[in-house]
């Protein structure tokens, strides 16, 4: 299979406590944003942060994931909505560690029932890239709703 | 504690259909479309998960390495660093290469090339992606 490479950046400067970056999308152009740790680890005051462009990710990472898995049943999905949650808490001498992503996914997919809906949710997991590697130090869970299903 | 949130959104078919990253509990940003045929192929101005992994590693790790410097009394001016992020099909995310340039008044390369390690080793992105089978480091002063 191909090698596909992305690219991001931040420029940083001054110190954590006082300083700023703006992080970029360099492969797509498609973000430049600002950041700073008050905003990372208080309130975010509209701006960015790792764990929220991690959430980004994981979400954006499983839904293709169950869309393939929905596919494979012979149940395509017309629509799938997947909500992420990531929380980053102090954790005794280990410092910030990322302890948890909660993925909440919800489809509209015609001849699907909920258990077919479940299942796939829970292949999708396993098949995620990013499910992968932070089950592999936090705590992943999946709340699959299938909407209006037969 | 701190909880971050993100909403994505997709319409029929992997191969055909798309996706939006509809919005972010932040509002930084969103909505961003991804298709798979950006995720894979050219970006066309798409962005896709490993690019936000990509963001998400660079600016953990330099948050991470800006407070350890200044913690030890020598304060980056500036840090500018990139991830470069891989991903293969079917295999999953094989690799986060780091790479960061800094300023940093009173400080010397080896001293600059500890930080920029434990940054890299300790930050919670960096701990996040522990199971990423290959993480590199190229670290230098500016």
């Amino acid at each position: 299979m191909p090698r596909i490479v992305r690219d991001a950046e931040i420029v940083w400067e001054g110190t954590t406590a006082r300083g700023s970056g703006v992080v970029s999308a360099l492969s797509s152009g498609s973000f430049a944003l600002p950041t700073t740790i008050a905003s990372r680890v208080g309130d975010p005051e509209g701006k960015t942060s790792p764990e929220e462009l991690l959430a980004a990710a994981h979400a954006s990472c499983y839904v293709t994931s169950l869309g393939s898995e929905l596919a494979r049943a012979g149940t395509p999905p017309e629509r799938m909505e997947v909500h992420c949650r990531i929380t980053m808490d102090e954790v005794g001498d280990l410092g910030h560690l990322v302890v948890a992503s909660a993925i909440t996914a919800r489809g509209v997919v015609p001849g699907c029932d909920q258990s077919a809906f479940a299942r796939a949710a829970e292949d999708a997991h396993l098949a995620c890239p990013l499910s992968t590697l932070i089950k592999a130090s936090a705590t992943v869970t999946i709340d699959a709703v299938l909407e209006g299903g037969s | 504690m701190a909880d971050r949130t993100a909403n994505v959104t997709w319409q029929g078919s992997l191969l055909e259909g798309s996706g939006t990253i509809d919005s972010v509990g932040s509002g930084a940003f969103g909505p961003l479309d991804v298709t798979w045929t950006a995720r894979t192929e050219e970006p066309g101005g798409l962005t896709s998960p490993e690019e936000l992994v990509a963001a998400a590693h660079a600016s953990c790790f330099s948050m991470a390495l800006s407070h350890a410097l200044a913690q030890a009394g020598t304060p980056p001016e500036r840090l500018e660093t990139s991830a470069t992020v891989t991903f293969v099909p079917g295999t999953g995310i094989t690799r986060s290469a780091l790479r960061v340039r800094a300023t940093v008044p009173g400080l010397d390369e080896a001293g600059f090339a500890e930080h920029a390690s434990a940054a890299k080793e300790g930050c919670p992105v960096s701990k996040a992606l522990a199971a990423v089978p290959e993480i590199t480091l190229d670290a230098a002063l500016a």
